[in-house]
């Protein structure tokens, strides 16, 4: 699959997303990221597993603990996924195909 | 699809459309039907041919200039796409018109457009967006 994919897989659950949205205040630790929701030790561990997949965050050793930080870049990848250009194309190809489907109507209909 | 590199951006839509090839083609290049690129204008000047020149006033009023690189009935169109939203780079167009089915697959592939200060700007948005969600979850519900 390709990282966008991953990207979006990583931000369409809403726990995945409340997770960066706790880390862009600022890093954590596993147990204080897993606080606040009611879910299992290991469910955090899975959104947390789809979030590194994604280049989402990062976890970093410091003395004996470990820090979890949030990694904006890939978002970028979003952002121009929904390109302007993007939405031009696709609204034009919307008018196109219904063009054709109108168009295959009409020929079903004098038949 | 995107794909990024630092300063330029790539966007790619495809679409099934009910219809063969040579006729999508054909119909792709004619700006009197609607979804077609130069529709809905208030100037267009369009020579569809190796090395012919567009040049297209949208309604919203921005001046869009081009050349047509390839023409290649019923499988491929490249053009290239200016505008102030390219910031005076050249972008590219390619279209391609694949039989799938009884249709068409036509894809679009508009490459090097400028991704700099899109980005930036998607960034700021991202990082408030986040701050936001930060907040409204801070309370600890699990949904």
């Amino acid at each position: 699959m390709d990282h966008l994919t991953d990207v979006l897989t990583a931000i369409s659950h809403p726990t995945r997303r409340a997770i960066i949205g706790q880390l862009a205040n600022g890093p954590a630790r596993f147990l204080d990221v897993a606080k606040p929701f009611d879910t299992a030790l290991n469910a955090v561990t899975k959104h947390l597993k789809l979030l590194e997949r994604a280049g989402l965050i990062e976890r970093r050793k410091q003395g004996r603990e470990v820090f979890i930080s949030f990694r904006g870049e890939p978002l970028r990848e979003v952002a121009g996924w929904v390109n302007e250009y993007e939405r031009f194309w696709n609204k034009r190809l919307d008018h196109f195909e219904r063009y054709f489907e109108d168009k295959k109507e009409k020929k079903v209909k004098e038949k | 699809m995107t794909t990024t590199s630092t300063k330029t951006v790539e966007i790619k839509v495809e679409r099934t459309i009910p219809a063969p090839a040579s006729e999508v083609f054909d119909a792709w290049l004619d700006p009197k039907i609607p979804g077609t690129p130069w529709h809905e204008h208030d100037k267009l000047i369009v020579n569809p041919k190796v090395d012919g020149l567009w040049y297209w006033l949208s309604l919203g009023g921005t001046s869009h200039y081009g050349r047509f690189i390839e023409i290649d009935r019923p499988g491929r169109i490249q053009h290239s796409w200016m505008s102030r939203n390219t910031l005076g780079e050249e972008s590219m167009v390619t279209v391609t018109f694949q039989k799938k089915g009884e249709g068409t697959l036509m894809t679009i592939l508009h490459s090097g457009l400028p991704n700099d200060d899109m980005a930036k700007a998607h960034e700021k948005g991202w990082t408030s967006l986040f701050g936001k969600f930060g907040n409204v979850f801070a309370g600890g519900s699990n949904r």
